[in-house]
Parts: C-alpha cells; sequence; structure tokens
C-alpha cells in the first residue's frame, strides 16, 4: 500500500471530476424506453424516467451522494480518501444495481446507452463517476480514521447520542420502506431498494471513515444505560414512522423472531464455538408446546394456559432437548458435532412432519392458534391507537417482540460476562486450558446448549401466537444454515450483529422479491462479498475482531505472522534479543 | 518436618509398546522448589501430564497431600494443582484480566440463574474475582498489561500472564514446563526471582527446565530423567557434579571419548586384519 502511482493533485483532479460525473449522472436519462413493466423508476410517465434534471427515487440518491462526494473532494476534510472510497463505492453501486436491471429488463444494453435515437447513459456515467472516486483514493496509503474527544461534558454527549439514535431510527424506517412492499404491483422494489443499500452503504462507509461511527460506538459504550433505554425507546417509535403500516410490523416482528432466536445460536456458537447445526429445532419445539397449550383447535391437548405459564413450558421443555443435543458434546468435537446437531434438527423436522403423538398437526400443521390478549381483552392482532396516532395491526406484537429481543439480550450480556461466558469462551480459545484451569468442560458445553435452547424456547413460544399456524415447514434445515449465517455475518458473539444479521438474512430475501429468480443467488453473492471484506462480520464482538481481522482492541493493524502452526493458533512474538 | 504436599510413586507410562516413564519417584516438601531436568525426549512433560490428571498412569500413583490424584485436569486443579505450559497456551482473545479471572472459575460460586438476575451477591463474587486477578497481574509484574489482549502481549510477558492464570487456582502445588524457554538472561532472571516470591506464598513448585544454570541456582532439590528413568537426584550441588549427569548432558570427557575411539579403532583394525588375513 506504501506504492504511489497517483500524485496528489491528480488524485484530487480525479476525485472532483468523478464527484461532477455522479451529479451529472443523476441528471442524465437512465433508460432509452418505456420498460415492459411500467415506467422506470417510479411508475410515473414516460417524459418522467428518461427527462432529464427528474431527481427522485435513486436518482436522488445518486445526487446527494454526488454533492457529498464534491464537498468533500474539494474541502479538505479529515481522512479523505477514506470517506471518498466509501462514496465511491456507493455511486458505483447505484450505478451497477441499475445498469444491469435496466439492461436485464429493457432487453439489451441498447437501454440503457442509446437506441431508437434516444441516448440514457445515466447508469454508464454513475459507473465511471464510481470507477473515478475509487481510483483517485488509491494513489496514496488510506489515511488512520480520526478519533473524535469523546471526554465532552455530559450533556453535549446525551445530545450527541439522542441525535444518532434518531438517525438511526430514521434510516431503519427508510431500509424498510425503501423500495416500497414488493409484489406484482410493485416490480420495481428490489432494484429500489439496493439502489437504496449503496446510497446507504456509502453514506456509511464516509461516516466510519470520518470516525464518527467510532464516536458513536464510543459514547455508547460510555453511557451505557442511557443508550439502552434510547434504543429501546426508538424501537417503540419505529411504527410511528413511515413503516408503521401492518406490513412492515409484521415483517419487523417475524425478523425480531428470528433475531431473538439467533441472540440464543449465539451462545452456543459464537461463545461456546459449537457448531450447531440444528438449532431452528429448539425454536420449533417451543413453537409446538405453545401451540398445544394455546387451546387452539387442532391442538391434541386441548388445554389453554395463560401466556405466561405457556413461555416458562415452552422454555423448559426446549432447555431439556438442549441438555439432552449437548450431551454428545462431551464425546465428539467439530466437525463431527456439527453432524449430530444436523441429524436432530432432521430428526426433529421428521418427526414433526409425521405428526409424532399427534402434538405437531404433520402436514396439516397446528392452524388458528389464538391471539394473545392484553390485559383489557385487546387481541394482539388488532390495530390500536396510542396517543392519538392510530396504529397498525400486528404492532402489539411487534412490541412484544421488541421486549423479548431487549430480555433476550440482557440474559445474552449477562452470561457473557460472567464466569459461566468466561468458561465458554476459554472452551472455545483453548479446550485443553480450559480444563487446566479448573471448568468442566462437559458441563459447561451442555449448560451452553441449554441456554441456547431455553432463549430459542421462548422466542418459539411468541412465534406461534404471532403467525398463528405452526407447522414443520417453519423449521427446515434451511432455516438453521440462515440463523447460522445471521450469527457469522453479524458478528460471533455480538449482540448487535446478531441482530444485523438477523435483519439482513431475513429483510434481503423480502425486499428481493423482485429478482424472483435471482435472489438466492444474489444473496449468496451479499453474502460472499460481506464475508470476504468483513471476516470478522458486520459488528463484530472485540475479541473476535482481534482475532480475524489483525486488529488490536483499539482496531491498530497488527503484523500478523503468517501460516501459523495448527499447535500454535496463537502468533507468537519472537523476543527481540 | 512434615509430610510432603506432593508423592509421585514408581509412575509408570507406556504409551502402546513404548514406556515413556518407568517407575518414577518424585516427593515435594511444602514451600520447596524442586527441579526437573533432562534432555529432550526425556519424559519431563508426560511426567508433568500425569501430575495435571491429563494422564492416568499405567503404573504407580501420585499423592496429593496423603490422596490419590482425580484422572480428570479439571478436577486436579480444583484439588490444587497449577500448571503452565511448554508451549504458551493462554486465551489469546481474551484480556490479561479475563484470563486471570477464568483461572478463578473453580473458586468463584455463582450459577446460571444468579448470573442473569445479577444480584449483589453476583456483583461482589465478580468484583472480588476482577480485583484478585489485577492483584495478581501486579505480582507477576504485569499490572499494567490488564485490559491488553493476550495475543498482543510481548512474549515475556504472556509467560508471566500464564504464571498469574495458574496462581488464580490458589493451587497448593504449581507446576512450570520451562517457564524461561526463549528469554534472555535479564528476563530469565526476573522469572527466578517471580518464582522465589511464589515460593515465599507457601506454594510449592516443581520446574521443568532445560537451563541447568538456571536450575541449579533456583531449585532445593533436582531431579535428572533421562529415557524415562530417574538417573539421579539430590541437592543442585550433588547432582551438578554427578558424572551421569555431565555424561548425559555434555557428553563424556574428551580424554574418555578418545580412549573409545581408539578403541574402536583397534576394533575395527583387528576386524581389517582379520578380513586381510
Amino acid at each position: 500500500m506504501t506504492k504511489t502511482f497517483l500524485s496528489p493533485p491528480i488524485a484530487r483532479i480525479l476525485g472532483i471530476a468523478g464527484a461532477v460525473l455522479a451529479i451529472v449522472a443523476a441528471m442524465l436519462p437512465w433508460t432509452t424506453f418505456v420498460l415492459n413493466k411500467g415506467a422506470w423508476p417510479d411508475k410515473a410517465t414516460l417524459q418522467f424516467f428518461d427527462a432529464p434534471f427528474a431527481l427522485t427515487g435513486f436518482r436522488w440518491e445518486l445526487f446527494l451522494v454526488g454533492i457529498v462526494a464534491l464537498v468533500c473532494s474539494v474541502v479538505k476534510v479529515p481522512a479523505q480518501r477514506r470517506v471518498l472510497r466509501g462514496l465511491g463505492f456507493g455511486v458505483a453501486a447505484i450505478g451497477l444495481v441499475n445498469f444491469l436491471f435496466i439492461t436485464a429488463e429493457g432487453g439489451g444494453l441498447g437501454a440503457v446507452t442509446a437506441a431508437d435515437g434516444a441516448s440514457a447513459f445515466g447508469s454508464v456515467a454513475a459507473l465511471v463517476a464510481g470507477g473515478l472516486l475509487i481510483l483517485g483514493t488509491f494513489g496514496q496509503p488510506l489515511e488512520e480514521i480520526p478519533r473524535w474527544k469523546t471526554n465532552l461534558p455530559t450533556p453535549v454527549e446525551y445530545l450527541g447520542l439522542l441525535v444518532s439514535f434518531a438517525v438511526l431510527l430514521y434510516v431503519v424506517s427508510l431500509t424498510l420502506t425503501a423500495g416500497g412492499q414488493g409484489g406484482a404491483a410493485n416490480p420495481y422494489s428490489g432494484p429500489m431498494f439496493l439502489s437504496f443499500l449503496g446510497f446507504g452503504g456509502g453514506l456509511m462507509a464516509a461516516a466510519a471513515g470520518l470516525g464518527i461511527l467510532r464516536w458513536i460506538s464510543k459514547l455508547s459504550e460510555k453511557h451505557r444505560a442511557f443508550s439502552i433505554i434510547v434504543l429501546l425507546l426508538c424501537a417503540f417509535l419505529l411504527p410511528f414512522t413511515n413503516a408503521g403500516t401492518e406490513y412492515w410490523m409484521t415483517v419487523a416482528a417475524n425478523i425480531g423472531v428470528y433475531a431473538a432466536t439467533a441472540i440464543g445460536l449465539n451462545i452456543v456458537v459464537g461463545l461456546a464455538g459449537l457448531l450447531d447445526l440444528g438449532y431452528v429445532a429448539f425454536l420449533g419445539i417451543g413453537a409446538f408446546v405453545a401451540a398445544n397449550l394455546s387451546g387452539a383447535a387442532a391442538s391434541s391437548l386441548g388445554i389453554h394456559l395463560p401466556f405466561y405459564l405457556v413461555v416458562i413450558i415452552s422454555a423448559a421443555i426446549a432447555g431439556i432437548f438442549g441438555a439432552v443435543v449437548g450431551s454428545p458434546t462431551l464425546r465428539v468435537r467439530g466437525d463431527y458435532l456439527a453432524i449430530v446437531t444436523l441429524a436432530f434438527g432432521e430428526i426433529f423436522q421428521i418427526a414433526a412432519r409425521n405428526n409424532i403423538g399427534g402434538l405437531t398437526g404433520g402436514s396439516n400443521s397446528i392452524p388458528n392458534i389464538p391471539p394473545l390478549q392484553w390485559f383489557d381483552g385487546t387481541a394482539y392482532n388488532e390495530s390500536i391507537t396510542l396517543f392519538g396516532t392510530p396504529l397498525p395491526s400486528g404492532v402489539l406484537y411487534y412490541f412484544l417482540i421488541v421486549v423479548l429481543i431487549a430480555a433476550v439480550m440482557a440474559v445474552f450480556a449477562n452470561l457473557k460476562n460472567s464466569r459461566m461466558g468466561r468458561a465458554w469462551i476459554a472452551i472455545r480459545e483453548d479446550e485443553d486450558a480450559a480444563r487446566a484451569m479448573g471448568i468442566k468442560t462437559g458441563k459447561a458445553k451442555i449448560l451452553a446448549f441449554l441456554c441456547g435452547a431455553v432463549l430459542a424456547g421462548i422466542a418459539g413460544a411468541v412465534f406461534a401466537h404471532k403467525t398463528s399456524t405452526v407447522g414443520y415447514e417453519s423449521f427446515l434445515f434451511m432455516e438453521s444454515v440462515t440463523l447460522l449465517a445471521a450469527v457469522i455475518l453479524g458478528g460471533m458473539g455480538s449482540i448487535p450483529g446478531a441482530v444485523l444479521g438477523a435483519s439482513l438474512l431475513f429483510v434481503l430475501p423480502e425486499k428481493l422479491r423482485a429478482f424472483s429468480d435471482y435472489r438466492l443467488l444474489i444473496f449468496g453473492l451479499a453474502l460472499i462479498l460481506i464475508m470476504r471484506f468483513r471476516p470478522q462480520g458486520l459488528i463484530p464482538d472485540r475479541h473476535r475482531r482481534a482475532e480475524l481481522a489483525g486488529e488490536d482492541a483499539e482496531g491498530h493493524t497488527l503484523a500478523e505472522t503468517p501460516g501459523d502452526e495448527p499447535e500454535q493458533p496463537r502468533p507468537q512474538e519472537v523476543p527481540a534479543r | 518436618m512434615t509430610a510432603p504436599i506432593l508423592r509421585a510413586q514408581d509412575v509408570t507410562m507406556i504409551f502402546g509398546g513404548l514406556t515413556a516413564l518407568s517407575e518414577v519417584s518424585l516427593t515435594l516438601d511444602r514451600g520447596q522448589i524442586v527441579g526437573l531436568i533432562g534432555p529432550n525426549g526425556a519424559g519431563k512433560t508426560t511426567f508433568f501430564n500425569c501430575l495435571t490428571g491429563l494422564y492416568t498412569p499405567s503404573k504407580g500413583q501420585v499423592l496429593l497431600n496423603g490422596r490419590q490424584l482425580p484422572s480428570d485436569p479439571a478436577q486436579v486443579t480444583i484439588a490444587g494443582i497449577a500448571r503452565t505450559f511448554q508451549n504458551i497456551r493462554l486465551f489469546p482473545n481474551m484480556t490479561a484480566v479475563e484470563n486471570v479471572m477464568v483461572g478463578r472459575h473453580a473458586r468463584m460460586k455463582q450459577g446460571p440463574i444468579a448470573t442473569i438476575f445479577r444480584g449483589p451477591r453476583f456483583r461482589k463474587g465478580e468484583n472480588e474475582a476482577r480485583d484478585r486477578a489485577k492483584e495478581l497481574l501486579a505480582f507477576a509484574g504485569i499490572g499494567r498489561a490488564g485490559d491488553e489482549l493476550a495475543r498482543n502481549l510481548p512474549y515475556g510477558d504472556q509467560r508471566r500472564l500464564e504464571i498469574a492464570r495458574a496462581l488464580a487456582t490458589d493451587p497448593q502445588v504449581l507446576l512450570l514446563d520451562e517457564p524461561t524457554a526463549g528469554m534472555n538472561p535479564q528476563e530469565t532472571e526476573a522469572t527466578r526471582q517471580l518464582i522465589f516470591k511464589i515460593r515465599d506464598l507457601g506454594v510449592s513448585v516443581v520446574v521443568i527446565e532445560h537451563d541447568t544454570k538456571f536450575i541449579f541456582g533456583l531449585c532445593d532439590h533436582v531431579s535428572v530423567l533421562v529415557q524415562g528413568k530417574l538417573l539421579v537426584e539430590g541437592p543442585p550441588e550433588v547432582v551438578r557434579n554427578d558424572p551421569h549427569v555431565i555424561e548425559a548432558y555434555l557428553g563424556k570427557p574428551p580424554e574418555e571419548v578418545q580412549a573409545e575411539v581408539q578403541h574402536a579403532a583397534e576394533l575395527l583394525g583387528g576386524h581389517d586384519k582379520g578380513v586381510n588375513q
């Protein structure tokens, strides 16, 4: 990275040119003819989508990024190259998404260049602009991320956090609603959403380059209690934003259930380092137990217990199964353990499909599970009015799940920073050394499985009432893998990471419906890219960050010693003399 | 004199057809530092593994305070024997303080329920463990490294951290496997002082080491292990001058080798003559 092939003035010119070109690209028309499924991008008229200077949707986003890039390349901002590179990737992403989509939908390259006497070089220009911006940053090595003061007066810091979290709430709301609800009526929701991701990602990368993200995370670590309260408040405020429709509330609640489950899995995989490929079975056990105790007509038990009791019973039964599945861990390690857990997941799924004991409804599933009821008898799937604002139906489930996630997070954090959590991490790091420290590793591992299963069981009980139908097809191998991917993607051992990972993995498929055929392909590509460029996960745990990125706790890159012997898993410094 | 704290009697360890240890005995008195030396492959680490429950001896027994040692490393640690490893085995991605706190594991009593609800008793236990960990880091001379990840510590500090972590288990006996491997003379001397300090705490120490100078300057009693057998044992000055030890370590004195060479030459020569005849 010390090679310099671009002198600073040239790099500067490239940056400015790229930024200007990005702005120009936003002004240019983007397609040469009407797309088959209606005008592009906003289902507007022909004049609109190919008209110059029409700034809406992704073109407005591109315009904004271009302006920011122009300001950042002209004014001397800290860590300029980092910021510009981030913005450049954002511009290129918006260009690429729309280039590909319009080419594919519009029937060839003519749609994005010139055809039938019309020209539309918007996406090409955006791609070039992104390239210029990125190229301009390769002249010199990237700067250190600047550090901002974190010892300001407390009210100022509180204000900073409040503003940051308010922005976060707005971003979440925008991300959820970006591109609108997918489906036949809105065939462009996929690319619109991806464009928005490019836009948001570019700005985020720029903010990270400026050191703002680190500043926020430092502050929120410093004022932990305050941050948690504000974040909870933000979560409760989400239904009051644009995302407050029934559809988005349902999506958010679904994400929430999986996020809670992912946090449970994080105990097993992230902390104790035990690979579990059948974890969704515990969610299923919790859900089936709750379904059978809910008084649903199809349940063979026909009992109706109050919800809090149901939750406890679901958790207990899932926990028992967790301990049972965990017991082979005394004998098998690594790959073999993964196979055992995989087998357990399949056993559960096949047992549920065959309606073992009449408890799972088999392929008919257990339908019509009654919704939960608030104390005044309001069912959770009714719409309510709060503070004079009518909220859509499903919002009560959303609130319940926010509370659930908060509780699960608290349990996870408490376990992690304790005697037990340290024992789990020690087992993950070096099992023999852990035993030499007096840790009964067998007991500790079973406890990890048990705790993870209990959390999944609780999530399952909520899941059963929320979806009102519980069948085996909700708990297939694919779900286990997705949960595992959520944990790894977000960052093993990290709580916000698991939530973010679950959100991405369950929002993306929802959002990419428009690409029905290519959905999984795009999804897989995205996963590969993220893992290539951020192997430690999106929001890594402090420990894992160091392990996988070669960074110490402060984020300095360390010189890694390559090719460590397997017997000595840690790079050891050679004594200086 | 009180009864020995650790007594290994005729420990024999056979792997398949290979006898790694044969009838090795060792006695450790309270507050004593015992050294175990021997060439590579002599079975020193195997002997350690028998003392810590990692291996169960094929024959013979190990008694701690007159009681048979359990055959599970965790139980052995709980019973009061702690160890360090020949190739450092810290928890690399935990901080130094956390590493030592893991060592406190067996001495803390907090179940999962107490952990989740974090009552005042839980906090008290947690704070005590943290304070003790910091105390031990300071004792080992790396008090300032508390919040560093173990993997980022310099080599010498990693060795010290391993000792601090072992001490956190409140051991009666501490087994150190090559504590000065790869250290320079100053670091070696600092380690020697640290071991004396540990002895002064009332912990008995067994040290494996290649560096005979280090061992003779440290130990009250030295055992020499060669090819799985106890060759010599006794106070350092006796062991130091024992011809067998000198032979095992330095080979035979030059004149003796010379004589042997001549002898061999004669034999060969005689043989040659025999062929010629």
